[in-house]
Order: C-alpha cells, then structure tokens, then sequence
C-alpha cells in the first residue's frame, strides 16, 4: 500500500511516502504557502510523488494535520460569529473566569474572545440543573434575536443554553428553527460540540467551534478538490486533537476537535518510536522556532486530557481560551530557538517572546537586534554555521557572538561563552519546570519513562533535559524533523463524545451508568457512520470522578465489558487506583462522585507499526562532512574538542561517545560527555543518559 | 521586620557569588516548587473557595524563617506569610520541631486576618538538619461563628463571635494529624467534611513542598542552594530600592471611605499617607478611623500585605516577592486604628477592604507615577447565603464572589468583569445550581453605569439570584452603596452600586453589609458600581465611544449626558 501524510505547519509544509510492502519511507519538506495552503502540499505531493516513482492513482490513503483552525483562532481570521445565549446571561463569555493569570500583573488584558458583544443575543428559555424545564423555549424570541444577528452579517451561529449538557432539547430547538428561517447559515450547539458543565468553557468551546468552521470548510473541500484533479482518490483523513483521524466530514462539523492537529500527531509519532524500541512510557518534546511543546505516553498510549486553552501563555490556566475538546496532553512554553534571551536583574531570562522566523535569531542576519537560544547554541558550538538547514541558509556567526556579548556577556561579567551556556541552560531550566509538571506532578516517574525528542530544537536539548529529571535514555526518531507527518501514518481513527452527569456512586448507579453509555454509544455510532469505514471498533470508556466533595476530577479509564451489576464498584476501584496513582493517597472512605462520562470509539490504523526505514535518495546525505569542532560542555569545563558525525553516514549498530554532534538535515542532537548514542535497528538515534547515583 | 527605610546589609555578604548561570537555574526551581504546592493544593482540596475560587496560597522560606519564593497566588495570603512563620518560630522554636510535624494558625491577629484563613507551617528537613519551611493558607469554607461563611460584619462587635480561633498548635505530629486536635476543630465548624479533606490537602501541599526542597539541597549542597537564596534576596531588595530611589522624595496622601460597617454605621476613613525617603517607602494609616464593632476590622498583617503589594506594582511589580524586596516596603498603622486593630476587633468581612487599600495606596501616588495608576475598581461583591437545604436536610452555604470591572489606566479602559487585586475566579452559575437551592436570573455588565473619561472604567456587574429554598439568612457584603468609585486625572467616578431585594412586598434596597432572612422566592439582586475613568471624557475618542454603543456597554442617553456625544448624528 502506498500511504501519504502532510502535516502543513506555520512555517514548513512536511510530506512523507510511505510503502508498506517494502518498509520504506521518503520525506519531503517545503515552505508553506499561507495564502493558499494547498498549493504547497499540492506541489510537495507531486516532487514527492515523482521522487518516489508512485503514480498519482496507486496512492491508497492519505492523512493530513494542519493548524488552519489554530491559525484562524490566534490570528483572529475566522468567521464572524454570533451567539444565541439564555436570557440574563449574555455576558457570561465576556465575563470569562475573571482571574488574572498572573497576580502581580494589575495590566493585563484577558484573551479577547472570538467574538464581540453585540454579537450575542438572548432568548427567553431556561433548563435547571437537572434538566427540568424551568420556562419553555419562546420561538419568537429566537426569531427577533437570530435576524438581528443575521442582519449584522454574522456567518456562524453558537448555540449555547444554560445547562444544555443536561437536556438539550432547546438548543436543538433554536436550530432547527434558525435553520428553518436562514438555511444554509453554520450553526453549532454546545449540547453537541461540548456536553459538559460550566458554562463559560462550554461557551467558549462552542464560539471556537462556530468560528473556525466556515473556514475549515471551505479549506478541506479545496483541498479534496485539488486532490481529486491530481487523481488522488481516496478520502482525505484528519486529524484531531485527540490523537485520532477523522472523515473530512466530521472534521467540518466539529473543526474545534482539530486544533491540536499537528501536535497531536507528533506525540503519536513518539509512541510508535517508543513502541519500537521496547518503551512503553514516553514523554516527548518538540521544540521549535517559538515554543516548545511536551507530552506523555502511558502504557503506549498517548495521555488524553479534557482541559485545553488555545493560546495559552506559560501553560498558566486562564491564559489562553479554554476548549472542551478531548486533546492529547501537551504543555507547551515560549522556549524555542527563537526565545530572545536578555539579562535582568542579575539573572538570565529566556523567552517567552521570540524572534518567531522574522526577524528569526541575530545571526539570520534578517533584521533580529536581540540574541535567541539560536544564536546561543551557534556560539556555543553546537550548530554548524556552514550546514544550517541543510546548507541552505548563510548564517552571521559574529552577529551572535555580538549579540550575546551585549545583551547578556557584559551586563553580567560573563565570557560570550558562558553566556552562551547560560541562555542554554535557562531555556533548558524552563522547559524541565514543564517536563515536572507533565511528569512528577502529574503521576509519571521519570525513572521509567524514556524521552522521544524532535523538531528541529529539541534533540540538541533532550540530553540535558533527561539527565535533570533522571529520564535514563533519549530517542531521537527518524526524521525527527517530519515527525508530525510520520506520526499520521500511524493513527488510529477516534471519536471521542463525553456528558455531565453528576451524582454519587451508589447501589443505584449501575443502571445509570449503563443508560449514559447507551446514549453516548448512540451519539458516537452517528459519528462513526461519517468515518466511512468498514473495520471493527474498539470502544473505550473513562470519566472524570473525585471524591464527594472535592471540585477538581481526575480522569480515570474505566473497565471494559457489559455494564451489569457491579459495575459502578469497580468504577469505584479505578478510581482509588488512579487517585493514588496521582496523589499518593486513597481514602477508602470517602465518597465518590462522577461529573463527566466519556467514551472513545477507536478504528485500529490498518497498518500496525511495521517497521518503516526513512530511505535516503541523496537529499539526506547531500550533508554535512565528519569531522570536529569546538563546542562548548559545561560538563567538561567548558569549550572542548568534539567531534561531529552526519547521521545518515551512520549505520545501525554504530555508536558515539559524548560528547559528540551528529548533524542532519533538518535537525542537531548533542550527546553530552558521558552518554553513548548508537543506531538501533529500526534507524533511531539511542542515547544511553547517564545518571548520577 | 519592620525595616527602616534605609538601605541595609544583608547577612552573609562575605560568601561568594553564586554564578548567574546557577543562579538563574536554581531561583526557577525554587519557584517552581511553590507553584508545585499549589497545584497539588488546589487539585485535592473539598471547598469550592479553594478549589473553584482559587483562593489559598503557598509560600517557601529558608531556614531563618525569611520568605524566598511564592506561587502566584492571592496577595492578602502571600503579604501575611512572612509574618506568619515569623510568629510561629516564637511560639515553636526549630528545636521544637520534628520531621512530618505541622503547625496550624487562624488567629487573625497572627495570620492574615480573619478566621476563615487557616495557615499551615511545616519545617523541611535533610537527615534531621532543618533546611526551611513550606507554609500555605487555605480560606476554609467556615470555622463556625453566628453566619454561615463566618464572615458575618454586622452585630458581631468581638472576635469570640466569630467562630474559633486557634492560636500556633502542633496539629500534626511526624506526619498524623493529632486526633483530639482535630476533633475539636471538625466539632465547631459547619462543614466538618470540607474543612477535614482542605486540612488534608493543605497537609499534602506541605509535604511536596518539603520533600522538593529536600530534593534541591541534595542535589545541589546546602551552601550552594543557601547563597542562592541570599543572592537572590539581595538583588530583589537592591532592585526594589533602586526604583524607589528614582521617585521623588516627599509624603503623599489620598482619601476614600467605605460607606459603613452595617446598616445606620458611620462611613469609614481609609486615610493614607505613603513618604518616600531615599530608597524606603513608607505607608501610615493612622490617620484613618478607629476600629470599629463590626466584623471588618483590618488587623495590621492584611493592612501591610495589600498596601506594600499596591506599592510594590506601582514602582516595580516584576521583582520577585519575597524578603528581599519586600524590606524597603513598610506599613503601619495608629495601634486601634481600623487599619491595626487590636484583640478582640471582630475581621470576619474584612475581604471587603483590600481592593480600597489598594486604590488609596495608587491614588497617593498617582501624581507621581501616573502612567501607571489606576483609577478606583467596582466594589466586588461577597456574600453568603446560608441555612438548612429542605431537599437534604442538611446545611448549605451559597457563597458567591461577584467582581466587576478594573478602574481606567493611563492607556487603555478599565478591564471587564476581571477579579480585582485579590485575584479569584468567579464560580460558575451551573456550578452554584447544582449545589445550592438557588436559581441565577442574571449575570451581565450594567450599561452607563462605568466612569467616564478619555479611558472609561469598566462596567458594574449585576447578579440576581432566587432563593428556591424555604428560607435562609443572607450575609451581604459590599460596598459603594454610598460612596462612588474615584476616577483619576479628570475621569469620572463610577455608578453607585445597589443591592435589592425584590420579594412578594415588593423590591425594597438592602445595606451593603446587612443580614437579612429571605424566604423562597426572594431575588436578591446585586448591582455593583462601576469602576473610575482616567483622564477627561471629553478626550476620549469618538470612535471609541461608537464602539462602545454597538457593544451595549453606553446607551445613546449615556453617551450624551457623559460624553456629549450625539449617536444620532454619527456620519454612517
């Protein structure tokens, strides 16, 4: 089987080929072109495709990741949106949570919500917490209230009713009835895109959702388009946040679930690497030009999280606009090559501004006056100035060394080089801050977890950053500046549909528990219908429970089978496992209760995990010579003879003592002095950490 | 602690330098550690206050009892804290201590002001060798007195009142809390279960935090992560009093008063002069009111904690909290005055205060640092609804926090609806439905009611809610009932703001801090003020007032009457 993935990022648009029957995979990376985005991939497929010798029509499948719904939502180029909201409560996504991310800062804004004030309107309804119907649904208020947001050009409408998790026959009242009188305007129900309690992230999740949905539409139908009349037949699949593929129908319907996109699809690549190499416990970095991002992998599956902000500043909760969509868990931080670094107050600081692509690090030589973790790893030996992107970009070297001497160097009575190594190590200091948080706080010892680094940052970082958090081993995959693209190969097909339904767990709740899956099941088997696909399903079941009492859940993965008697107790012992599990105590005693039921229905990638080889038709080696150069380890006592090895003249088996700089195309991994980093059959990169005591 | 304002040496100032490198490394650990206890904190606490509302916080100092790294939480905690571990060392001195052992302190006079905050002292030690304390507070859900919440203001005129008040006790001994101890807290308090699993998640918060810390001087030497601390310690106060120092010398004053302290009180004079001399910044209440009988006093820990935190972002808001720069801030207070009240002035209500320490704090020094003042908040709301829910037959405690807008600044408008300087979350409607026999009518900004000015405040904020059950004793607290929300630089003051009772007797206003029986079907209507413009309305731009009318924020009748401003001859 021929299978294709494209992953169209801010900056690069990267295609992968893969041939199942003989195991071999080619990659192709090119600028994106943000006006048209299918233009790039359009123009990649067919290099790709010709680099390849595959016929347009012997193509089988093709995966795609994308961040336009990102794009649309940070840059604010969505559709303009209205809201039909319960009445007295227009205001409650202006409104937000109303805590200031951070205390001691009485200037900041709030995120800006995806829509405008005069853009929500009300209609006379209310629904108690139960679900009872406090006052029925008046019809002419929804006639007056959508005409005026019709009138005022609105192009997507979010339906978003007081307690709709719990009975949402008045949302889907206000639609049809919007339908009935503006066919064809977008319309999303907040019972549908995000059955949860709490009404601001519902809304919130809704307006997103509304907002990004023409746009993705018309996108993913250009697309398919395009691919149609290049003879590319099969269906598109996307993916989501959650890990998972969807139809492109789906993925128009509900556009808030693909936000994580390409990020999702790289943490799925980890877990195919860390399945490979025998690691079924991965966390993962990607680091980039402005952030870097970090993820987990339990039990080879990628941790799932219900609480994401898109935008987010620092991963500080009320940063960014909160979205109730199942996402793959990733922290991410302004730490990325491009974080401009700067002396203050007697300490180094690094990001969370960048220098982004444009003006990019000072020794772009682009127009950037502010030294970047760029320009701190070229002084510091570890960058090739002659190779930099494959030999693709001059580089400025003296504009680094000047940069950092000025900004850092001198403020501080530092040498250029320990200057260097500071902005370095500070960068790599704020990025251990989020791997605890993801690791430690969150339940995962380090000790048994290995690091799967990639980006074009991340592999020259990871070493550092395993040995702070005593992660004992590194992989750095193959084509680990593809990884998005590669992961797509590997994904399952996922729904994920969820409800609140809160009570106690008693003698009663196992037929409760049963009716809820029975309708969740309901819900899903609509969506599964849309994935057009026709091999079996497997259905998992988790919710969020916590003790009676306590406001914070825990998503807990709850037992497979028929939900019979019994059921809610061992609901009950999954609970106390996961709560330990987290918080190292249980109280057997206690209570629990549940708030949120969610259910997974998973299609199995066709191809399980064969073991591809990213093949090399000259582009990868067209690269730098062996060799050595100074380069600087804190560790040795600072600027020391190192020697630096192209990873494609590397063949498994081979190994490299630190410290050493192994160079490809698109990205630099350091092995620090004491590790040893060798090929491992499946064409990995291996570094063995070693670890104190 | 009570530093002149002068420059001083700090100890140790023979050791030598900790690299920058090093340094920059190990203060993000530090920092991160409170933020760890604070996450684990919040996640495995029981009270929708913690848990919903954000509001505890957690703290790490060094072995001296000095603070050195804060999490980012709500100043009137973190202001306390030093004081807090202070006094607690002279009633449990290190060799008093064991592993595992917890101190645990209300007492408003010694932690940070009423009751209800419950602080928790815990040493860390490696190999029985004390290396520094992890310290956080929770605001607990009730520790007992006449209201539900415990925060009652009127007709409580002495702090014994108020519930019970616990001075420095060992509450857990090597790890186990001490059960007579506990027993006799969970006996006197409303909500033995909530306050048991906050007690719990307060004891966690601790234990990460000193096993963190353990973690650090292992890794990287006592000496090492000491001179850190000293270093750190030393560039934030040198910092802190080097911004001072670039302020004009002189003594600045400002004038504001709460409306009263129950129905038919006297307002209340918040009266502060704020000198700056040399490089030491000095804020005196004293010449406020004295203390009053009525649950609101301030005792003098919360005075410092919010006035040295409006200090703090007036001159240089991104120095680290903790010690170091928290020495060239002092605050005080005429002993028996409102701002340092004296055993037994009942402080349950004293929430309603810090925001107002605030705003006189900036309004002092408003002419000389204008760029960065702000005028007057919206007045929040904070009241307790409580009694015996008929479905259950078992006590229930609405307790709500309703914020408003911010005051204008020199560049832009007030922000909307965001929680002034305490900085809590709101509690979702559909969580407050869920758990309570109420029902929510409304919750949305108040047209014109925001000053004007060439940046206007931000809106007042109204919430009606109807009792669904058959009765319950209603604890408001609020103010600018009477009293108007200042604006700044020829900005107009915000709308008064209003609390209504509308019931079968029709609607009829309630004091902003009566306690009043309402029965079912009651709607309780909380209308706040909006907040102060900056700067002359008639500066403001046209366009902006535009937006504003499309948005609902002004009504064409507000645009005229504040702007002059004529929406029906506008060119489109």
């Amino acid at each position: 089987m021929i299978r294709v993935a494209f992953d169209i990022g801010g900056t690069f648009t990267d295609l992968v080929q893969q041939d199942t029957r003989t195991g071999r995979m080619v990659a192709h990376k090119i600028p994106s072109t943000p006006a048209e985005l299918s233009r790039a991939v359009m123009d990649g497929l067919s290099t790709l495709l010709r680099r390849c010798d595959t016929e347009a029509p012997d193509v089988d499948s093709v995966f795609h990741a994308t961040t336009i719904a990102t794009n649309a939502i940070l840059e604010n180029k969505g559709s303009r949106t209205g809201v039909l909201t319960t009445k007295g409560f227009r205001d409650v996504l202006l409104l937000g949570r109303q805590k200031r991310y951070d205390t001691y800062d009485m200037y900041m804004g709030k995120p800006e919500p995806l829509t405008r004030r005069r853009y929500i309107a009300e209609v006379n309804e209310r629904i108690a917490f139960d679900g009872a119907v406090v006052e029925p649904l008046a019809l002419e208020s929804v006639d007056e209230a959508a005409q005026g947001l019709l009138a005022a050009g609105v192009e997507s409408i979010a339906v978003c009713l007081l307690h709709a998790y719990a009975n949402s026959a008045h949302e889907e009242a206000v639609a049809a009835r919007v339908l009935e009188r503006a066919p064809g305007v977008n319309v999303s129900l907040s019972s549908k895109v995000s059955a949860r309690i709490r009404e601001y992230e519902r809304v919130s999740t809704t307006v997103a959702n509304a907002y990004v949905k023409p746009i993705v539409e018309r996108y993913l139908t250009d697309l398919e388009n395009s691919l149609r009349a290049a003879d590319i037949e099969p269906d598109l699949l996307v993916m989501q946040s959650n890990g998972g593929l969807v139809s492109t129908d789906l993925a128009k319907e509900y556009p808030v679930r693909i936000v994580e996109s390409g990020p999702a699809a790289g943490v799925l690549m980890c877990g195919v690497v860390g399945r490979e190499e025998g690691f079924d416990h991965v966390l993962t970095l990607d680091m980039g030009g402005t952030t870097a991002k970090m993820g987990a992998i339990d039990d080879g599956e990628p941790a799932i999280t219900s609480e994401f902000e898109v935008g987010a500043i620092h991963y500080r909760k009320f940063s960014g606009l909160p979205l109730n969509i199942a996402a793959v868990e990733l922290l991410e931080i302004g730490a990325g090559g491009g974080s401009i670094a700067r002396a203050d107050g007697g300490l180094i600081e690094v990001g969370p501004q960048s220098a982004g692509a444009d003006p990019g690090p000072m020794c772009y030589g682009a127009g950037g006056t502010r030294p970047t973790v760029t320009d701190a790893n070229l002084v510091m030996g570890y960058l090739n100035a002659d190779y930099f992107n494959g030999g693709a970009m001059r580089i400025d070297a003296a504009a680094a060394v000047t940069g950092i001497e000025t900004a850092v160097a001198k403020p501080l009575g530092l040498s250029v080089g320990e200057a260097a190594w500071g902005i370095h190590a500070v960068a790599n200091g704020n990025m251990e801050r989020a791997m605890r948080v993801i690791s430690v706080e969150r339940g995962r010892d380090p000790r048994n977890y290995a690091l799967v680094a990639f980006g074009g940052a991340g592999p020259l970082h990871a070493a550092r950053l395993a040995r702070s958090l005593n992660i004992p081993t590194v992989v750095v995959p193959q084509g680990a500046g593809v990884g998005s693209a590669i992961g797509l190969l590997n994904a399952d097909s996922r729904i994920d549909v969820s409800v609140s339904r809160i009570f106690a767990l008693d003698g009663e709740s196992d037929r409760r528990i049963a009716d809820i899956y029975r309708e969740l099941e309901a819900r899903a088997a609509e969506d599964v219908a849309r994935l057009r696909s026709d091999r079996p399903l497997v259905w998992t079941r988790y919710a969020y429970l916590r003790y009676l009492g306590q406001g914070f859940e825990i998503k807990v993965d709850l037992p497979d089978g028929p939900i019979a008697e019994g059921y809610a107790d061992r609901v009950a012992s999954a609970f106390h496992e996961a709560y330990e599990r987290n918080f190292d105590y249980r109280d057997e005693e206690a209570g629990i209760e549940a708030v949120d039921w969610c259910l997974a229905a998973v299609i199995p990638a066709s191809v399980d995990g064969d073991p591809t080889v990213l093949g090399d038709d000259g582009e990868m080696s067209a690269a730098s010579d062996d060799g050595e150069r100074q380069a600087y380890f804190e560790e040795a006592g600072g600027f020391v003879p190192c020697r630096v090895v192209n990873r494609f003249r590397l063949a498994p088996g081979d190994e490299v003592a630190g410290p050493a700089i192994i160079e490809e195309r698109d990205s630099t991994t350091v092995v620090l002095p004491g590790d040893n980093a060798r090929i491992s059959p499946r064409g990995h990169l291996i570094i063995t950490v070693s670890l104190e005591s | 602690m009570n530093d002149a304002p002068q420059s001083s040496k700090s100890r140790g100032s023979n050791r030598p330098a900790v690299d920058p490198v090093t340094l920059s490394v190990l203060w993000g650990r530090l920092l991160s550690v409170a933020e760890e206890m604070g996450s684990t904190l919040r996640r495995t606490a029981f009270s929708e206050a913690v848990r919903e509302g954000d509001d505890f916080s957690t703290g790490l100092f060094d072995r001296h009892g000095r603070l050195v790294a804060q999490g980012n939480f709500t100043p009137g905690h973190t202001g306390a804290m030093p004081y807090v571990v202070m006094t607690v060392l002279d009633f449990f001195p290190p060799e008093t201590l064991r592993p595992g052992d917890s101190i645990f302190v209300n007492d408003s006079r010694i932690g940070s002001g009423h009751f209800p905050d419950c602080f928790m002292v815990t040493p860390a030690f490696d190999d029985g060798r004390l290396i520094g304390f992890a310290c956080n507070t929770a605001h607990h859900v009730d520790v007992g007195g006449p209201h539900p919440g415990s925060q009652e203001v009127r007709g409580v005129s002495e702090a014994v009142q108020e519930g019970l008040r616990i001075r420095p006790i060992k509450l857990i001994r090597e790890g186990e809390f001490e059960p007579d101890l506990l027993r006799l807290i969970l006996g006197n308090v409303r909500f033995p279960d909530k306050v048991r699993g906050d007690l719990q998640a307060q004891r966690n918060a601790n234990h990460v935090g000193g096993r963190r810390l353990v973690g650090l001087h292992r890794e990287y030497g006592t000496d090492l992560i000491e001179g850190v601390i000293e270093e750190i310690l030393e560039h934030s106060e040198k910092r802190m009093r080097d911004r001072i120092r670039e302020l004009p010398d002189g003594t600045y004053t400002f004038e504001d008063f709460m409306d009263d302290h129950g129905p038919g009180s006297d307002p209340i004079r918040f009266h502060v002069e704020v000198t700056i001399k040399g490089d030491g910044l000095l804020i005196d209440f004293s010449g406020s009111s004295d203390q009053v009988p009525a649950g609101i006093n301030c005792y003098i820990n919360y005075t410092r904690a919010y006035s040295t935190f409006a200090a703090k972002i007036m001159s240089e808001a991104l120095v680290p909290q903790n010690h170091g720069s928290a020495k060239p801030l002092q605050a005080i207070a005429r002993e028996g005055s409102y701002f340092n009240a004296v055993y037994p002035a009942p402080s349950g209500g004293r929430s309603a205060n810090p925001q107002r320490i605030f705003e006189v704090v900036v309004g002092a020094l408003a002419p000389i640092v204008p760029e960065k003042a702000i005028a007057a908040f919206s007045h929040f709301s904070n009241p307790n609804v409580g009694g015996m829910d008929d479905r259950t037959g078992e006590n229930f405690l609405y307790y709500d926090m309703i914020f408003g807008g911010l005051g204008a600044q020199s560049r832009r408008d007030g922000i909307e609806g965001l929680s002034p300087v305490m900085n809590c979350t709101n509690i979702p409607v559909e969580i407050l439905e869920a758990r309570n026999p109420i029902r929510i009518r409304h919750l949305g900004f108040i047209a014109d009611s925001a000053g004007a000015g060439k940046f206007r405040g931000g809106c007042g904020v109204r919430k009606d809610v109807e009792l669904l059950n058959s009765s319950a004793s209603l604890c408001n607290l609020g103010d600018r009932h009477v009293h108007q929300p200042f604006g700044l630089f020829g900005g107009k003051p915000g709308r008064l703001a209003e609390t209504i009772l509308n019931s079968d007797d029709g609607a009829i206003a309630l004091g902003s801090k009566e306690t009043r029986m309402l029965k079912k079907g009651d709607v309780v209507s909380w209308r706040l003020s909006g907040a102060g413009g900056y700067g002359d309305p008639g500066e403001r731009d046209p366009a902006e007032i535009e937006e504003d009318l499309a948005d609902g924020f002004i009504t064409e009748e507000g645009a005229k009457r504040d702007y002059g401003y004529n929406a029906s001859k506008r060119a489109d």
